[in-house]
Formats: C-alpha cells, sequence, structure tokens
C-alpha cells in the first residue's frame, strides 16, 4: 500500500451543497477504487499565497488516503482537474511502502481520534469559560474607578 | 612570504543546523510558519550562508517552499508598495 495526500482548493464562492458534493464526490471515487481514507480535514477559508482565477481566497481540502492502485490518483487528479470549482490541487506521496501493522496502527489512531471528538462533543457546547470574564472584568474596572 | 593577512568577518554565523540540532523539527510543506523563517520579506529562499542549515536540509526545506508555493500556501513573490 502507499500513502497519498492530496491537497485541494474549492472555490470560496461556491454554495455549501456544492461544496459538500465535491467532498462527496472524492469520497466515492476513493471507494470505488478501494482506497482507504486516513484522514479528511477542511481547513477552512485561507488567504492564498497568490491570486488563483483572480480568487483571493480559497477553501482548503486535505485528504490523507492509501491505496494499492496509482490509477485512483489519476483518476482523482483527473475529476479534480474537470471540476471547475476546484481552484487547485497537489498530490505527494507521502509514503512508498506501507505494512499491514502500520495500517493498522493508522486505523487504530483515527478511531482513538473519532471518539475522542464523539467525547468531546458533549462538552464543547457547555459554556463554562463564558461567564468568568465578565467576573473578572469586573473587579478590574472597580479597581479602576477607585 | 608574507602570511597572508585576512580579516575576519565582523558577525559569526549560525554553526548549526536548527532540523540537525533538533530532530524532533520536520520539513513538512504543510507547516507554514517554520517555512516563513526560511524565506526574506519578499517571499526569496534564504541561501544556506544566512540560514545556516545544513546541505541536506536546506534541500528539504527548499522542496518544501516550492511545494507550499505550488498550492498557494506561501507566495512566489510579496509585492510591497
Amino acid at each position: 500500500m502507499r500513502r497519498y495526500e492530496t491537497i485541494f482548493i474549492a472555490n470560496p464562492d461556491l454554495p455549501e451543497e456544492e461544496q459538500n458534493a465535491l467532498q462527496e464526490k472524492v469520497r466515492s471515487l476513493l471507494a470505488s477504487f478501494n482506497g482507504e481514507i486516513v484522514k479528511m480535514e477542511d481547513w477552512g477559508l485561507k488567504k492564498l499565497g497568490y491570486a488563483i482565477r483572480k480568487s483571493s481566497r480559497g477553501r482548503y481540502f486535505l485528504l490523507d488516503y492509501l491505496t494499492e492502485s496509482p490509477a485512483l490518483v489519476r483518476e482523482l487528479e483527473r475529476t479534480l482537474r474537470l471540476n471547475d470549482g476546484v481552484l487547485k490541487f497537489i498530490t505527494v506521496k507521502t509514503s512508498a511502502q506501507v505494512t499491514k501493522d502500520q495500517i493498522q496502527a493508522l486505523k487504530a489512531a483515527s478511531q482513538a481520534e473519532k471518539t475522542i471528538r464523539v467525547e468531546e462533543r458533549p462538552s464543547a457546547p457547555e459554556p463554562t469559560p463564558v461567564p468568568v470574564p465578565p467576573e473578572v472584568e469586573k473587579p478590574e474596572a472597580g479597581e479602576e474607578a477607585k | 612570504m608574507k602570511p597572508p593577512v585576512k580579516r575576519k568577518r565582523t558577525f559569526q554565523r549560525r554553526k548549526v543546523c536548527v532540523f540537525c540540532a533538533d530532530s524532533a523539527m520536520k520539513i513538512d510543506y504543510k507547516d507554514v510558519k517554520t517555512l516563513n523563517h526560511f524565506v526574506t520579506e519578499r517571499g526569496k529562499i534564504l541561501p544556506r550562508r544566512i540560514s545556516g542549515n545544513c546541505a541536506k536540509h536546506q534541500r528539504d526545506i527548499t522542496r518544501a517552499i516550492k511545494k507550499a508555493r505550488n498550492i498557494a500556501l506561501m507566495a512566489f513573490s510579496v509585492v510591497s508598495s
């Protein structure tokens, strides 16, 4: 198995549905070629180093995946090139040989990450640190007034 | 025979490559913060005599910067007014 990562920049002017559709397309393509996704990151809107097609911002996506066939990479790059919503993309081979043990370790790591994320989710919306700042600010304001 | 008198440069350059000194530091084209230490304000890659990198790591840095430029994480040139 080889490990690749592909970064692609989606046009930020694209509606949200099309962004999601693009992600789905990439995912289904990987699935059809028996590629395994290690992680799919959405970096969000970032300022570009230079304007691409007159756009100074872009939405970055990082795709980290394992595959046996170089055909997948070819097909993925082809679809990205044909998609007008993609400003630019780059594919980098991060590892030429990934052994079965490493694959299992990666899977375990990604699953652990997922479980952590799921556990964190309910605690995240709790606005515990929010009420603290006004309390701190109040005495400060009082001291200034004195 | 006169012994050659050579004036030493007044500044001393960093002798050790940062990446050799700290093996925990990895060169990655996605890590723009680190790469920004090795370019000028204009976005040009700093030469080895200034950055103090060893040949190997300078090569890695150069490649990483070029990759980062390709995917617009870094600028090819910064035009200042």
